[in-house]
């Protein structure tokens, strides 16, 4: 198998700097590595879109790396990693076993000497079969301890021709890691023979910021699919799932697992036409003056360990409440749409809202901001106006009456971080006018805020949260892909993105997957694990935002614009101005005018830098990265 | 007036459970055909809409939803309407809206959905469907029928008449014997 150039970038660029000596190899079995990007397929290959993106780039383009091709092992595989990395953060790299013979192998990995504060985590990754393109994908991560025992082919994955076997490797470093140079190995064993990779890796004395310049959020809706997908605890509990224990811990997982991976959890606790699920309110009695909160009782026990912190206790990045959270606002609640427009309506939306500043600030859970959010389509025939990206713009006088009534129920002073946010599209630029000081978190389609490139700063000026949304990419496009959200906002100056939906792996996601469009963890129910367990995407996004918060970082001594137009040119050979697209003239017509294919073209010139991300884009940016790092003064 | 004439259905055998709530239902249909105005639910949905959603285009493939619109004050009062409807049965129960659609006698579609998010008709989000054979046969003979096709579920279908005392839309009284909290909280 030849090796790309862009696939030799990689390697050189993770230190995959030592080749497979043959007189090493031992016939029959092979412990190898890959850089995260390029990864492995169940035969002993990289997946196509891994090579491919990387084919299709000329030698000439892939920056200012120097290429040595003797240096590398053959088709991205490699037995001695070189490895740096900064404090507070997380090096990756996949393992993979290759056995041309069936049958059980042991691996294990063991630091030479002292392994300090370092941590490893290891994870098998799961084959999936996709439907579209009939091709094996790893992605879903199933944690395994060491030594490890399985054999080949892994008999659960069922996948009848498997040669090898590939594992994440996480290697965590504290950020008060001693800054030096640590040794590994990683050992293969099988059949009375030996194969071993050897790691080495320089721990900067760069710390990696606590907080990230871009919040990735990832969001949900409901929670009935956490039946569905956790049949062994949702049959045992039957009727009583979603009032158990078992069940708020299963939320608590899911919080969890993307506070680990630098992002937070969004669940929408409410329907198109206004039915809330009981764990997302509180109870609610009486109607019109006496409408007023009941029991507080599963509200509190879904939101009370993530409003207070205590959900997160036990992770590295230590126990903090959930930066924001939906409220189950909408116009069904707490004010029933039957009083709409008449005095009961406002009575009821007042006295209930007032009643939960009180209860948060009596629980002292003033760190969190409570987003008033609607999310309803009118498409959906729920209520006659869109509280999701409005297109007609009538309806913005629904945002302003909301916003009447929030500030009447709402004392000024109080602690409690209320925001009203919209999700906005079609009637953006007429919403950030005739909306401010009404509505200050903004959800911004990524096509049209990439024509408005004075918005983000505006927005933040006058105090708004400025976010921009879009969807995972499917595990059949480059791997590197999904670090262009991160980038792309932090490019924009905004600060925070949302994946649309986040735990919809499809009805078989292990045999006949669907690609993970709307999923980047999955269920951890078939492996015995009581929650979600992490993709290979959702581990490259985390070190692509960590390195991301440590390069912005540097603005300190640099100027910010200095490190942008750095980080575009290595990331997709651009410069910062192409990632905004020009205003059409269209835009100045009634939104309702608009069509969906003129927008579409009006975005295509700066996506279309983002269209093919070949495997070595972040690499390069890393490696400036690290360079950067390299410089700074040791911090005890 | 049409709506003397009308006889209460029960087609289905039913259990004794579902025989109660369709009988609850059926009364809150009856009520419907007499309370709902027709002439209004013909104003809800815009021409423009209506045109907008049976407009293809693969380049497009929202442009129908995109476009959906309503006019407000016709949504409201019948919404309205619908809900103090559903607050006669003891039980939680929704009264849909659904309409037919001039031009395309074989599509039916639903204007207006309620907070328990319920129908036993609508596949989540379309903007129109198939024909409901029950539904057709509720607005060419203007007699309520009700339907438990799906297990645990009845709901009573029941004319809507305008001025002119044509049947220009229907109702779907729904209910289930075991309630889902969670189902279409999305």
């Amino acid at each position: 198998m030849s090796l790309s150039t862009n696939a030799r970038a990689l390697v050189l660029a993770f230190g995959l700097t030592a080749g497979v000596p043959l007189a090493a190899q031992n016939a029959g079995i092979e412990l190898l590595a890959t850089p995260e990007y390029l990864r492995p397929d169940p035969f002993g290959g990289i997946v196509a879109p891994d090579k491919s993106g990387s084919d299709k780039v000329a030698p000439d383009k892939i920056g200012s790396d120097k290429i040595a091709p003797g240096h590398i092992g053959a088709g991205g595989f490699s037995s001695t990693l070189h490895l740096e990395g900064a404090r507070g953060g997380y090096v990756s790299f996949h393992l993979i076993v290759k056995m041309s013979q069936p049958g059980p192998y042991t691996l294990s990995l063991n630091f030479d000497r002292d392994r300090g504060k370092l941590q490893a985590d290891l994870f098998r990754e799961w084959f999936h079969f996709t439907e579209s393109d009939k091709q094996y994908y790893p992605d879903a991560l199933i944690p395994i301890t060491l030594p490890y025992h399985s054999r080949l082919a892994e008999p659960d994955n069922r996948i009848a021709a498997q040669t090898a076997q590939a594992f994440w490797v996480d290697l965590w470093i504290p950020a008060d890691a001693e800054p030096i140079t640590y040794a590994a190995q990683a050992v293969l064993e099988a059949g009375g023979q030996r194969s071993a990779v050897h790691i080495e890796l320089k721990v900067l004395p760069a710390v990696i910021p606590d907080d990230d310049v871009m919040l990735m959020d990832h969001n949900s809706y409901g929670t009935s699919w956490l039946a569905d997908d956790y049949p062994s605890i949702s049959k045992k509990l039957g009727a009583g799932f979603f009032q158990s224990d078992e069940f708020f811990r299963l939320i608590h997982a899911y919080h969890r697992i993307f506070f680990e991976h630098r992002g937070i959890f969004h669940q929408l606790g409410y329907g198109h036409a206004g039915k809330v699920g009981p764990e997302f309110a509180p109870a609610l009695g009486g109607s019109g003056r006496t409408r007023h909160i009941t029991d507080w009782n599963l509200y509190d026990r879904h939101y009370g360990p993530l409003f207070d912190g205590s959900a997160f206790a036990g992770t590295r990045r230590g126990a903090q409440p959930i930066p924001f959270v939906y409220l189950p606002v909408n116009p069904e609640w707490p004010a029933a749409f039957l009083n709409w427009g008449e005095p009961g309506y406002e009575a009821e939306f007042v006295n209930v809202m007032a009643e939960m500043d009180r209860h948060f600030r009596d629980k002292g859970w003033t760190r969190t901001r409570f987003e008033v959010f609607f999310n309803h389509k009118k498409r959906y025939m729920g209520f006659p106006w869109d509280g999701d990206e409005v297109r007609f713009p009538t309806d913005n006088r629904y945002f302003l009456e909301y916003g009447r009534l929030l500030k009447k129920a709402l004392p000024p002073d109080t602690p409690v971080k209320f925001v009203f946010r919209a999700d906005t599209s079609w009637d953006m630029e007429q919403q950030f006018r005739d909306l401010a000081g009404v509505v200050n978190m903004w959800v911004a389609s990524r096509d049209i805020l990439s024509w408005l490139p004075r918005a983000p700063a505006m927005l933040r000026e006058r105090g708004d949260v400025i976010w921009f949304y879009s969807g995972p990419p499917a595990v059949t496009q480059p791997a590197s892909t999904i670090t262009q959200f991160p980038v792309e906002g932090w490019m924009w100056g905004v600060g925070g993105f949302v994946h649309w939906l986040t735990v919809g792996a499809g009805s078989d996601p292990w045999f006949h997957f669907d690609g993970g469009g709307t999923a980047l963890v999955y269920s951890g129910d078939r492996f015995g694990i009581a929650g979600p367990i992490p993709s290979v995407r959702l581990k490259i996004q985390r070190n692509a935002v960590q390195e991301l918060a440590l390069l912005a970082s540097f603005s300190k001594r640099k100027p910010v614009d200095e490190l942008r137009k750095e980080a575009a040119r290595l990331y997709n050979h651009t410069a910062p101005a192409d990632w905004w697209n020009l205003r059409p003239a269209f835009a100045d017509e009634p939104t309702y005018n608009w069509s969906g294919t003129a927008l579409d073209a009006a975005a295509k010139p700066a996506m279309s830098h983002l269209e093919h991300i070949d495997p070595a884009a972040w690499v390069r940016v890393r490696q400036y990265v690290m360079r950067l790092a390299a410089e700074e003064p040791l911090r005890k | 007036m049409k709506v003397l004439l009308l006889t209460v259905v029960s087609l289905i055998p039913l259990a004794a459970a579902e025989r109660d709530m369709a009988r609850e239902l059926d009364e809150v249909a009856r009520a419907a055909t007499v309370m709902v105005d027709g002439d209004v639910c013909q104003r809800i949905v815009t021409p423009r809409a209506i045109d907008y959603m049976f407009k293809k285009d693969p380049r497009d493939p929202w442009v129908d939803g995109d476009n959906y619109e309503v006019n407000d004050p016709a949504f409201i009062a019948v919404k309205k309407t619908l809900i103090r409807l559903s607050h006669l049965a003891p039980f939680p129960c929704d009264v849909n809206l659904w309409m037919p659609i001039a031009g395309h006698p074989d599509k039916i579609r639903v204007v207006i959905r309620n907070v328990n998010e319920m129908s036993q008709f609508w596949p989540w989000g379309k903007l129109y469907q198939d024909m409901i054979p029950q539904m057709k046969q509720v607005l060419e003979t203007g007699r309520r029928i009700a339907v438990a096709e799906k297990p645990g579920w009845v709901s009573v279908l029941a004319p809507v008449h305008n001025s002119l005392d044509d049947t220009v839309a229907l109702v779907e009284v729904v209910s289930q014997t075991r309630l889902d909290a969670h189902e279409n909280v999305k």
